[in-house]
């Protein structure tokens, strides 16, 4: 079998899909701002992320400041707390935590590390979905069947509920939180695939590979994933807003290894304990929260409608 | 369907006895005032404990003999499952002579009222929300409504939750009381409610339900000021999924061609959109209900624990700190024969309402 | 555009004048209609005939006022008995689509909505304005109810529905209750006149359990509920096998005498033209190239595009295979400049990429926009 004439049809077949859809996509992209903001805060976030330790001493959060906590002194807004205790000094300008910390270090130094357990559980559940989810498409028969009933049982949870066991049976650690995260996600991350290589292997160049001799690894791996691959990685870069929301909440009901950490979840934490006497402390973590997985959402929204194809002009 | 439920059952058993210590998942079906003779007859009674085991002590200690293979285990389990013996609850503040399965199931009506207002509300949002964005694609009405639903999408539950209640419980006062109660299903001490609801017979065990049957409107009007916020909250963060689905639906029904049909025979659009394009764009919608569901229930854990709601969900976290793994497992397979049977029942609904997959 | 509203043109039902239409699209504008004027009189069977993509169903499409939004009317005027359809607003043309103009559709499986009986699509339309329908409505069954029985006694209970019929005709109400069981007595008569079987059963039925050929029956019968001074039919027999076709065409001619509508039938098929139509006119890349009547048309035709369909079309008389014509249809993003169907013209010379051809009456009835004929 000929290995030029393999490359030919996967350089046609990409480059004919490759024009039309990025000329479109040009297109729609300057019609809508709203995708742009997104493109902006997502941006935004991770430059914040790279940056935050040269913006913050990156051992700030073992300290405990036991007098200084729960205190507001910025003069910019108030609360509506009856005992509002003043900092006295520096001016904090997000108040600080129940450690005594400055809340917005606090919160410069939590980003990276969500956005860097939100890359792992995206990154493992992408290869655990391109794996099982391909070759269950491609395999058909029963390995669908039992690909498809397993992934049927997991969504048959609610994934707190299972996060909520894991953590509790394996321990409180960052890479427990990780994985009950990626044992919660991947079932979608398998469907996806799955519906895309069952498209994509109906495509006629999959059957002139066939027939030119061409092996079931060989096409799957180097010609039907690649092709079918790009609506996954698109999914995945977007998905990380919401597996920030999933992370901080978990570590919010308080599965978080260190009462320390500084994780916007593991903040908010503190915040709902002290609500009353610190509102602050839930408020601007579960803000950033906000900011950040709207970003990615906004993005993934505007991406996915201009390649969604019923939605086409 | 059922099998989908074993399965499940399987799992969780093997999540939680498979990788705790037998003494671990024995915790709940033990009387702490037994003596290690009773607590041995126990353990093999529920089938931990082998009958050749010689104390407690030995079990305890794990030793060669004296505990049951897994699979053993799990069939015992099996039928306490099935028998409703779900052991003693180990949740404090409550005596160690309750049954696991009565305090579940008295706090679970608790939930299922909060999951049913708030998926009213999500549908009595999202579902106009929808149409508006598709019948002007592209336009202001559009683009707002596509900012809150992904707003909705993006907000942390327990971050919009505390928002609410700086807003209404800490802001707006009337005469020193937050405008709508702080916690709790029963709102007493806010400017909204009536101090002294009376009392009512308990029916159902949901609050809301109850003071209807019981036609005691005070505390009818207490537990709908207390339900709002916390239902307020699921609402809101759930509606991302319907409104874009409505809405892409909606947007790919109007292209068709019988909607073209329809406006050629000079029908009013009002009719255009309600009796054609709502009629199919909604048929589809309703296939996310299970997700809604799953949704849902996974959220009620975090609004409870923010609104200190009475429900199943702010207890799961507690019998998680202190390894009440029976409560943790009922919850689960409750759940889980919840969302199955909503997704039959959406099925059926399904074939009722399209007359092509009834023939 | 031009400002008139009104127009002289004694009793044309349609006058379309130079009407420009473009659509914007992601990859540039395409000029759909260049141009094209077209009257059809009252009560004639007007066939409009040319390829895939040359702007018919666009035409129609404007005509009923149900473009898509990226449609933009450049220039030109529609007028409907008189009354100019691209001034109108909104509402008025809404009432326009119910009372003076239908339009039927190529596949009926698509054009009807599927979890929808065929009675409550027939019957939404009279919901839609009743008060435009009570006299139909109400003649329709005084109609019925008058048909002599022989031997038998007028029933009392006749007789009081026929009070109140002739009161509600004079007063031009219906309650509700009225409204639909007329609407339902009278679309099952229209479901029958279209020659279906068992209609009261038709009514109640869905779009999928009927075949191709019914669907599309129950499109003229809903075009008829309306009595439409203007019939516009999109490739109505296009989807259908060749025997029911032949059918659906007949049942057109004969309801067209019946209620005395215009149709205006859109095809890409000659032989379905010369079969029903009285006259014809030719449209190629947006352009209206030719016009006549069917007979004079199929012994003379002129533009060379028309000589060359005409040759194009399987003959079992003649024994050489069908010629077809050069070349394929022109890009209308950028169209070929001047007469657009020079490039692929065998008898084109210089002026024809220099201006566009004027339609010019060759003969009585029979224009033609071709520079071989002046112009």
């Amino acid at each position: 079998m000929s290995h030029e004439t393999e490359q030919l049809e996967k350089n046609r077949a990409k480059s004919r899909r490759q024009h039309s859809d990025l000329r479109f996509a040009l297109h729609l992209l300057r019609q809508n701002p709203i995708v742009m903001a997104g493109l902006v805060i997502s941006v935004t976030t991770i430059v914040l992320a790279l940056l935050s330790n040269l913006l913050v001493n990156g051992a700030y959060w073992h300290q405990q400041n036991l007098n200084l906590r729960l205190c507001w002194n910025n003069p910019a807004f108030g609360w509506p707390v009856t005992n509002l205790f003043n900092c006295g000094g520096s001016v904090y300008p997000l108040g600080t935590d129940a450690y005594g910390r400055s809340l917005l270090q606090m919160i410069i130094l939590a980003v990276p590390i969500d956005l860097q357990i939100a890359l792992e559980v995206v990154a493992s559940a992408v290869v655990i979905g391109v794996v099982f989810g391909s070759l269950a498409a491609y395999m058909g028969g029963l390995i669908d069947e039992i690909i498809l009933r397993i992934t049927d049982i997991f969504l048959a949870v609610p994934w707190i509920l299972l996060a909520i066991v894991l953590i509790v049976v394996l321990g409180r650690s960052l890479t427990t939180l990780t994985l009950a995260i990626v044992i919660t996600w991947w079932p979608w991350y398998v469907r996806l695939m799955r519906s895309q290589v069952i498209g994509e292997k109906e495509k006629l160049y999959v059957e002139r590979l066939k027939m030119m001799g061409a092996g079931w690894p060989r096409i799957l791996f180097r010609h039907v994933i690649p092709n079918s691959i790009y609506p996954i990685l698109v999914q995945s870069t977007l998905d990380i807003g919401s597996v920030i929301l999933t992370v901080s909440a978990l570590t919010f009901i308080g599965l978080t290894p260190n009462p320390l950490l500084p994780e916007l979840g593991n903040l908010s934490n503190q915040g709902i304990e002290y609500f009353f006497t610190a509102p602050w402390l839930i408020i601007f973590p579960g803000l950033t929260i906000l900011v950040i997985s709207l970003g990615f959402n906004l993005l993934g929204d505007g991406v996915r409608d201009i390649f969604d194809p019923r939605l086409r002009r | 369907m059922v099998f989908v439920l074993f399965a499940l059952s399987v799992l969780i058993f093997y999540l939680t006895r498979g990788l705790l210590p037998p003494t671990t998942a024995l915790a709940p079906y033990i009387n702490p005032r037994l003596t290690d003779a009773g607590k041995l007859s126990i353990a093999r009674a529920v089938g931990v404990a082998t009958s050749s085991c010689p104390s407690f002590t030995d079990f305890a200690a794990l030793q060669n003999g004296c505990v049951t293979p897994l699979w053993t285990q799990y069939l015992y389990w099996l039928k306490n499952v099935l028998v409703g013996n779900w052991g003693y609850t180990l949740l404090p503040g409550i005596s160690g002579t309750e049954s696991t399965w009565s305090v579940f199931f008295g706090r679970f009506p608790y939930t299922a009222e909060l999951d049913i207002v708030a998926a009213a509300l999500t549908f009595l949002i999202a579902v106009p929300l929808g149409i508006i964005s598709a019948t002007h694609n592209n336009k202001a009405p559009d683009h707002l409504s596509r900012i809150v639903s992904l707003g909705g999408y993006s907000i942390p539950q327990f971050w919009f939750g505390a928002m609410l209640l700086l807003v209404f419980v800490l802001y707006v006062r009337i005469g020193g009381l937050g405008l709508l109660p702080a916690s709790g299903a029963l709102g007493t001490t806010c400017a909204l409610c009536f101090s002294n609801p009376g009392t009512i017979t308990t029916y159902t065990g949901a609050p809301l339900l109850d003071a209807l049957l019981s036609r005691n409107i005070p505390y009818f009007w207490d537990s709908v000021v207390a339900i709002i916020l916390p239902a307020m909250t699921l609402a809101i963060t759930s509606l991302g999924l319907l409104t874009r689905i409505v809405r892409s639906n909606m947007m790919e029904v109007l292209r068709q061609d019988y909607i073209t049909m329809a406006r050629s025979k000079g029908l009013k659009e009002r009719t255009v959109i309600y009796s054609h394009a709502l009629r199919n764009a909604i048929l589809p919608a309703i296939t996310v209900t299970g997700l809604l569901v799953t949704y849902l229930i996974g959220g009620s854990v975090i609004v409870e624990i923010v609104f200190s709601w009475p429900g199943v969900g702010s207890a799961a976290l507690v019998a998680a700190d202190v390894l009440d793994i029976n409560f943790l497992e009922l919850f689960v397979l409750v759940a889980g024969v919840i969302i199955v049977v909503t997704n039959l029942a959406v099925d059926i609904l399904y074939a009722v309402l399209d007359p092509r997959i009834r023939y | 555009m031009s400002q008139s509203h009104t127009q002289e043109g004694g009793d044309d039902v349609l006058s379309i004048q130079e009407l420009k239409l473009k659509f914007h699209t992601y990859a540039g504008e395409v000029s759909a209609l260049d141009g094209i004027r077209l009257s059809i009189k009252k009560g004639e069977l007007f066939g409009l005939v040319g390829e895939s993509g040359c702007g018919k169903s666009v035409t129609a499409l404007a005509i009923a006022g149900l473009l898509p939004p990226n449609a933009e009317i450049t220039s030109g005027d529609v007028f409907l008995d008189g009354k100019n359809v691209l001034k109108l607003k909104p509402e008025e043309m809404r009432l326009a689509r119910l009372k003076d103009i239908a339009m039927i559709f190529q596949d009926p499986m698509t054009y009807l909505n599927p979890v929808l009986t065929i009675g409550s699509q027939m019957a939404e339309i009279t919901r839609a304005q009743p008060e435009l329908f009570v006299s139909t409505l109400v003649n329709h069954r005084l109609r019925q109810i008058d048909r002599p029985v022989d031997g038998t006694v007028p029933d009392p209970g006749l007789l009081a529905e026929r009070e109140s019929l002739a009161h509600a005709l004079k007063s031009q109400g219906l309650g509700r209750k009225e409204l639909n069981q007329l609407t339902k007595s009278y679309a099952i008569s229209l479901l029958k006149s279209v020659r279906l079987p068992e209609p009261e059963k038709v009514y109640e039925m869905y779009p999928f359990e009927l075949s191709g050929g019914m669907r599309q029956r129950v499109m003229i019968a809903m075009a008829m509920m309306r009595r439409p001074k203007l019939l516009l039919a999109d490739e109505i027999t296009t989807a259908l096998d060749v025997t029911v076709q032949a059918q659906i065409l007949h049942l057109l001619k004969d309801l067209r005498s019946e209620i005395n509508s215009s149709v205006l039938l859109i095809t890409h098929d000659l032989a379905i033209v010369a079969e029903v139509c009285d006259r014809v006119a030719v449209m190629y890349a947006g352009n209206i190239v030719e016009i006549a009547e069917v007979d004079e048309l199929f012994r003379n035709p002129l533009h060379p595009y028309t000589k060359g369909l005409l040759a194009s079309v399987p003959r079992a008389d003649l024994a050489r295979t069908p010629d077809s014509i050069e070349g394929s249809v022109p890009d209308l993003i950028s169209p070929p400049s001047g007469c657009r169907f020079h490039p692929r013209c065998p008898k084109a010379f210089e002026t024809c990429p220099s201006r566009k051809p004027s339609m010019i009456e060759v003969g009585p009835n029979h224009y033609v926009s071709c520079f071989l004929y002046g112009g």
